[in-house]
Parts: structure tokens; C-alpha cells; sequence
């Protein structure tokens, strides 16, 4: 900076040639830069122009450009030579917040421990699939990458994880069917992920007004659902939404659907996985649903998003909605008064059996460009000898995908799985977060006998993740319930997509 | 050594004295140029090449194998009701929403063209959608049409427009969804047009207007006559950015329906990150992605052949 500027032709002049004028006062520029001393510009009287040359701005720009570019190396301290260890973790961020303020923790400790550096990164839900795609494609990113529900389409690019699944089997006892099939994929012989956890997905209901159309206690069939919301919009019309099933492009949706479709007979897919929406057992559901949906819901159902159920349901806008507990301990942490009046029912029976999707599905993976694959794969089995905690920390939203892992300490390996569900259903029965009356989640405490995976009766595959994640269900309930198509009409035409989905990803050898 | 000192006096650069790079407007032109076409390059130009080849290929989400089809993506998207409906969907939103905008910009322009009090303080506030962060601001209008808790139903309500057992699912209608999602684009793009219109209007010339005054022209004769003539090229930029925005724009729909209810307000770019990205199928998505290019390639350049045809001398 001051290199020689020209004399002015007279004083006070605008420069020319592109120059730059700048005013001076008392020896400082009104950009604020000392005058350098000993240049022919210092000289000049203080109210004199003078002139910039655009050699002279570029000049300056370029030294400033390469002092900052240069300021790093210089004034930040070199980073140690010898290499730390790292293991880095993404994963959601949690519905129950102070379940990730646990994880985090434990992570840290779990690492310091071990002399690991240990980050964990917390993303929205929604923003896994997109971020799992970003790290593909750059063959980078981290070593555990955790989903919410079967990250199947990912299959060819992760690890197996077999030798974590009989690793901890062989400490804890067997995983969950329900976890198998949502992360073990029968054709290729592979397990694509690793399932610390499940969350069931049971039914929300405010009490004062089921208590007021005389059924205290809740639904326990589909069938009930519609008798109350016929009731419920005739003695309650402030009430908006008297049933509040989702039928719109969310994960909520979703599930319920599923649930429906299962309860009726129907499903996307067999046990081979072989392609069976188009049946009776579907329509009659899609017929039941367009009645619950004239009957005892409105278009608002069409429109939710996953928060949508919730603050309908805790604004007192709907009665009944099927969610997981979540919900439920954000009011009562927030000192809602409908945290009092929220109560739990199973999932709903229809005429073919009683089910209900799992509400999230704890899956991880690693990639097979993780840098530390091995860390990964001890912390999962860490991770898991530590599931009580977990649990808690979750405040009964996780369950365990190994119910042995919640067992006590001491308790022989064959006798954990059912001692890990005998703590589970204590729990449920005496809730350890003050729930009145203590015994709430009761309903949750045999989740086992009515959860299953997104392909149920078959597995996860990418056929049946590209059908979850289009919300191509979603779409043939509300498309039925709506009019826009006829029951027979949205099953077929949803029937051809599936096809659709099937066929390619049948053609890559991942679906048999 | 200065620039003014190596100057004769005609101007000229004196001989025997090398040029430098400052002194080449030229080469200092494209030097200067050059980040901005780096920037196109490496993040508009190598993108756009790779969707194409997406588009022509079997890639799935988390794939790095190609695998190339011709162009069975497309055909399968033009097979789609989904994808004709969003297609329909881009170019009914786009052309509504810029014709709303190009009659209230107008208007808008020739208001804040006209000296009145707080003047700045109008023009600062009509500029603030603009710069406000896109996921924010549909944020907003995610609450305000919420078929649940809409705070425009619950005002309808309180002046007694709407009954006790009437209400309006912004959201869960295909109508009402269509008409939230141009209003919020009118929302977004009304600033930049007013701005453009604004800065088009002031630099017309008094003369011609006054000419007009004198020559007896109404307000409609002077506006339809005089002002939008010579405003046509000014006004077909605005318009074009406007298209262009819209056409291409994923947050708006993403962030207010998600293409529902039951996939009726898809746009072309919010279905291909449904079908690329979350659906896993990034060669179906990409083929949607493209489709819309060679459209609005065609309209760019005709419009920009409209706006250069009304330029002075031409």
C-alpha cells in the first residue's frame, strides 16, 4: 500500500482515467487509511484531492486478497502432525430432545475413552435422504449415518452388518422380526443396516370427549373410530376434525395407511415380494376410508405434515390421532393441559387382524468409504449394551430392536430377551416421567403384538422404500375419500405404480 | 508510474512504454469477468451437463454406476399423470402468477414514481419480500393457510363472510392449494418486477410524455400508447426473470404443499426432487428436471428478440 500517485494536474481536480477521487482531511483518507509518509502525495495539503490509479486499486486489492488468503497459515496454529481418530455420526434430531442431549453425551464419553474424537450432527428427518445422496455421490462424509425408516435403496454402497447383529445376539439375544425384516434384505443375503431401536405407533385420544360420547376408554376397532367420529361431530362441532388419520405426503400419513390397509387384509406386497395391492381386501379398505373421511374428518387431513396431527390434536381441533408418544411429553413438558387428557390405545383391530406400522424404524448404516468403519461398528455394539439408558433417555419414545439389551445387568443371555421385556412393560405400566394416571402408556407395553415393518408381510427392500417415500398410499386413500377417483379406480391405479417401482429395482437383482 | 503521467496530452499512450494489464481494458475485461464465469461454469454449467446425462441413464439415489437408456426416463415421465399435471401446474402458475405481477407492478411503479411522504420508506418496505429468506417467508404463509388454524378463515369468520360450519382447507383443496401457492408468487416476484418497472419509468424521457399531455392523451391513452411502449423492453426483462424464477422455483410448492393434496399442485422441479431424491430414482428425476429447459430456452430468446426489436435503432 502507498505506492507514488502522480501530481494532480491542479488541485482539487477530479481524477481522470478511470482514477478514483478521494477526499483527504488532515492526512487520513475518508476511506479511513494513514497517509504514508514520505510520498509525493503526502505532501499535498490536507484538502487536497488526489488521485488512484486503477493499477494502484488493484494493486491493493490483490495484496488484500493474498493477505487474507494467506492469514490462516499465518495466525492459526498448525494442527498437530500426529492424527486423532475419529468417528463421525449423523443421525436425526429427536423428537424427545433430551434424547439427543443423552446421545451426545455418551458419544463424547464414549469416545474420550478410547482416545476417539467423537462428533455426532443432528439434521431434520427429512433432510436424511437428500444428505445420504450428497455423501454418495461425493464418497465422503460419515462413518455411522442413521435413518428412521429402511434405508434399503442404499444397500449396494454400505457394509454389511452381520458381524454387528451376531455380536450383539451373542450378548444380548435375538432382534426383533420386526428389525430383521426392516434391515435385512433375504435376496442378496445382506444386512443393509443395523436397528438399535423401533418406536410403536400407537393410538392418541383425548379422553374428556370420548368420555362424553360415552366411550371412555377409546377405540379398539376401525369400526369404533367411525361410530365416534359420527358422534363426536354431531355433539362437538367445534371440533374440526373429529378422527384425525392423515392423508397427505407425509411420514405420518404414511403409517396410518399401512395400518389400515393391514388391518383389512391388504398389503403392497407379499411375502416374496411379490406385488398384491390391487385386491378386495385393498378396496374395502379404501372404501372404509372414504366413509371415515365424509363421515368424520375434512380436507384438512389432505394437507398435513408430520407436525400437522399434533397441533390439531393438542389444540383440541381432532379427538383421535395415531402417533407415537412424542407428542404426548412435549405437552407434558410444556405444561399442557391436554397432556392430561391425552390417553393411549392400541393399534386398531379391522376384520383381518390388528396392526399397526412402527412408527420409526432406528436404522444405521455405514458406508463402505467410512474412514473408520471399525469404530463404527464397536461404538453400535456399545451403543447397544447401553440401551436402558437409551431408553430412558428417550423417555420410552425408543424401543429396543434387541429387547434383551434392557434387561438387567447379570441376566443370562437366553433369559435376557424376556426379562428386557418384562422392564418394558414395568415401565409402561408405572411411567417414570409423571404421567397421571402412572399406568398411561400401558397400551404400548405389548407394541410387539401388533407392530411390523413398512413390507409387511414381507421385507424392506428399495422397491418398497421408493413406494414409501412417493406416498403412494397416501395418495390412493385420499384419492378415493375425495371422489377423484373411484375405490376401484385408486387402487388400480396405485397398483400400477408399484408395478412401476417393482420392475425397476427387480431389474437391478434387489427384489426378488 | 501513474496512468495520467505515460498520457500525452491527446490522450494517447506514449511509444517505447509497455502496456500493462491495467492499462488492457480488454484483457483487464476479461479478467474481471472471469470469476462470474467460473461461478456459472462449475456451478450452473457442469450441474446442467451432469442432469442431462442423469437423465439419459438408470442412476438411483446413493449409485455412482451409469447406465445408459436413451430416452426411456422420458418416456416413462410423459406416461406419468403425475408429471402432466405438474407440467400443467408450471406453466398455469407461472403465467398467472406473472400477469398478476406485471399489472400490480405497474401499478406499483407508477405510484412510487410519484412524489408523496414516507415515499422511501414505501419503497424499502415493498423490497422486503424480496430479500427475505425464501424458506422463511413460506414459513409464514404456511400458517397463514394452514386448513387447520388459517388466520385469513378465522378473519373471514370474524366479519361474518364465513358460518359457523363453513371453512376453507387452503391446503387440502387442489383449488385453494393452487390459488395459495401463485399468491405467494406474486408475493416473492412483485418487488423485483416494481423495482425494474421503477427504474424503467423514471428514465423516461419528460419530453415525450409532456408532448402527450399537451396533445390531449388521457391517463389509459398515455399509459397504453406512450409509457408502455417505451417501457416494452424493460418490462420483458421483468417478465422473463419473473417466468424463468417461477418456472424453476422448488421452495414455494415444497415448502407450502409438497405437490398435495394427493399430488394436484406438483410443480416440474418439486416432483423431480420427489421422484430423483426421495424417490430414490435420479434418472426419472432428472428427465423431469430438464423438460421444462428447452421451453424456457425458446421463450428467453424470444422475448429478448421482443425487447432488442424496440430498442432505439433497431
Amino acid at each position: 500500500m502507498g505506492g507514488k500517485m502522480a501530481p494532480l494536474p491542479h488541485a482539487g481536480a477530479i481524477t481522470s482515467h478511470g482514477g478514483v477521487s478521494v477526499k483527504r482531511r488532515e492526512g487520513r483518507s475518508t476511506l479511513g487509511w494513514q497517509n504514508p509518509v514520505g510520498t509525493e502525495a503526502a505532501a499535498q495539503p490536507p484538502t487536497q484531492e488526489r488521485q488512484v490509479s486503477r493499477r494502484t486499486v488493484l494493486k491493493w486489492a490483490g495484496a488484500g486478497a493474498l493477505s487474507l488468503a494467506a492469514a490462516p497459515y499465518v495466525f492459526v496454529p498448525r494442527v498437530s502432525a500426529q492424527r486423532q481418530r475419529t468417528l463421525r455420526i449423523i443421525q436425526w434430531s429427536h423428537f424427545v430432545p433430551a434424547y439427543d442431549v443423552w446421545f451426545d453425551q455418551y458419544a463424547k464419553a464414549w469416545g474420550e475413552a478410547r482416545g476417539v474424537q467423537v462428533t455426532v450432527d443432528h439434521i431434520a428427518f427429512s433432510d436424511l435422504v437428500p444428505r445420504a445422496n450428497a455423501e454418495v455421490a461425493a464418497q465422503q462424509g460419515h462413518d455411522l449415518f442413521m435413518f428412521i425408516s429402511p434405508p434399503a435403496a442404499f444397500e449396494p454402497y454400505v457394509l454389511d452388518m452381520a458381524d454387528v447383529v451376531q455380536e450383539v445376539e451373542r450378548r444380548h439375544g435375538p432382534i426383533l422380526d420386526l428389525a430383521k425384516r426392516s434391515t435385512y434384505n433375504p435376496v442378496t443375503g445382506k444386512w443393509f443396516a443395523f436397528s438399535d431401536n423401533y418406536v410403536p405407533d400407537p393410538g392418541c385420544y383425548l379422553k374428556s370427549i370420548w368420555t362424553g360420547i360415552g366411550m371412555p376408554d377409546g377405540p379398539s376397532t376401525w369400526e369404533d373410530l367411525l361410530t365416534a367420529g359420527r358422534l363426536i361431530r354431531e355433539k362437538y362441532p367445534q371440533v374440526q376434525i373429529p378422527v384425525g388419520i392423515g392423508l397427505s405426503q407425509d411420514i405420518d400419513s404414511n403409517m396410518v395407511c399401512r395400518a389400515l390397509l393391514w388391518s383389512f387384509g391388504g398389503s403392497v406386497q407379499d411375502e416374496n415380494e411379490q406385488v398384491v395391492l390391487n385386491s378386495e381386501a385393498t378396496i374395502q379398505a379404501v372404501e372404509f376410508m372414504r366413509t371415515l373421511y365424509r363421515e368424520a374428518m375434512s380436507p384438512a387431513v389432505l394437507s398435513w405434515d408430520a407436525s400437522s396431527n399434533n397441533q390439531a390434536f393438542n389444540a383440541g381441533q381432532t379427538s383421535y390421532i395415531v402417533n407415537s408418544i412424542s407428542a404426548y411429553r412435549t405437552a407434558q413438558e410444556n405444561g399442557l393441559p391436554v397432556a392430561d387428557d391425552t390417553f393411549f390405545v392400541e393399534a386398531l383391530r379391522g376384520p383381518a387382524g390388528q396392526w399397526a406400522c412402527e412408527h420409526v424404524m432406528g436404522a444405521y448404516f455405514i458406508w463402505q468409504f467410512a474412514q473408520s468403519p471399525d469404530l463404527a461398528k464397536e461404538f453400535l455394539i456399545d451403543l447397544v449394551d447401553n440401551y436402558r439408558d437409551a431408553v430412558l433417555a428417550s423417555k420410552l419414545y425408543n424401543f429396543p430392536s434387541f429387547p434383551g439389551s434392557v434387561a438387567d445387568p447379570g441376566v443370562p443371555v437366553e433369559e435376557r430377551p424376556a426379562a428386557g421385556q418384562a422392564w418394558i412393560e414395568e415401565v409402561c405400566e408405572d411411567d417414570p416421567f409423571g404421567s397421571v394416571p402412572a399406568n398411561k402408556l400401558a397400551p404400548l407395553k405389548q407394541a410387539l403384538n401388533w407392530s411390523t415393518n413398512v413390507g409387511h408381510p414381507g421385507p424392506a427392500n428399495p422397491a418398497i422404500g421408493e413406494v414409501f417415500d412417493s406416498f403412494v398410499l397416501p395418495d390412493m386413500f385420499a384419492k378415493a375419500a375425495t371422489g377423484a377417483l373411484s375405490p376401484r379406480e385408486a387402487v388400480a391405479e396405485a397398483d400400477a405404480r408399484v408395478r412401476q417401482i417393482f420392475a425397476k429395482w427387480r431389474e437391478r437383482g434387489l427384489v426378488a | 508510474m501513474s496512468v495520467s503521467s505515460r498520457l500525452s496530452r491527446g490522450g494517447t499512450i506514449q511509444r517505447g512504454e509497455g502496456l500493462r494489464l491495467a492499462d488492457r481494458s480488454d484483457r483487464l475485461g476479461a479478467l474481471m469477468a472471469a470469476p462470474a464465469l467460473l461461478y456459472v461454469l462449475v456451478l450452473v454449467g457442469i450441474p446442467f451437463i451432469l442432469a442431462l446425462i442423469l437423465a439419459v441413464s438408470e442412476s438411483t439415489a446413493g449409485s455412482l454406476s451409469f447406465q445408459f437408456v436413451g430416452l426411456r426416463n422420458f418416456a416413462r415421465v410423459v406416461g406419468d399423470p403425475i408429471f402432466r399435471r405438474a407440467l400443467r401446474n408450471t406453466l398455469v402458475f407461472t403465467l398467472i402468477s406473472q400477469g398478476i405481477v406485471m399489472v400490480l407492478a405497474t401499478t406499483l411503479a407508477r405510484i412510487l414514481n410519484t412524489p408523496f411522504r414516507g415515499r422511501r420508506l414505501v419503497r424499502f418496505l415493498i423490497l422486503m419480500p424480496w430479500v427475505a429468506p425464501v424458506a422463511l417467508s413460506s414459513m409464514a404463509w404456511v400458517w397463514i393457510f394452514d386448513s387447520t388454524f388459517s388466520v385469513i378463515n378465522w378473519t373471514l369468520r370474524a366479519v361474518g363472510l364465513l358460518g359457523p360450519r363453513e371453512w376453507l382447507y387452503w391446503f387440502g383443496d387442489p383449488t385453494l392449494a393452487s390459488i395459495a401457492i401463485v399468491t405467494v408468487h406474486v408475493w416473492r416476484m412483485l418487488p423485483f418486477s416494481t423495482v425494474v418497472l421503477l427504474a424503467g419509468l423514471s428514465s423516461l424521457p419528460r419530453e415525450v410524455q409532456e408532448a402527450a399531455v399537451v396533445d390531449g392523451a388521457g391517463f389509459f391513452r398515455r399509459l397504453l400508447h406512450v409509457e408502455l411502449p417505451l417501457l416494452l423492453p424493460v418490462l420483458t426483462v421483468a417478465v422473463l426473470f419473473g417466468m424463468v424464477f417461477t418456472a424453476t422455483d422448488l421452495g414455494v410448492v415444497y415448502l407450502l404443499t409438497r405437490g398435495g393434496p394427493y399430488n394436484t399442485t406438483h410443480v416440474l422441479a418439486s416432483y423431480a426432487f420427489q421422484q430423483g431424491v426421495l424417490g430414490a430414482d435420479l434418472g426419472q428425476g432428472a428427465a423431469i428436471a430438464v423438460f421444462l429447459f428447452p421451453v424456457l430456452v425458446l421463450v428467453a430468446i424470444g422475448m429478448l428478440r421482443v425487447a432488442r426489436g424496440t430498442e432505439v435503432g433497431h
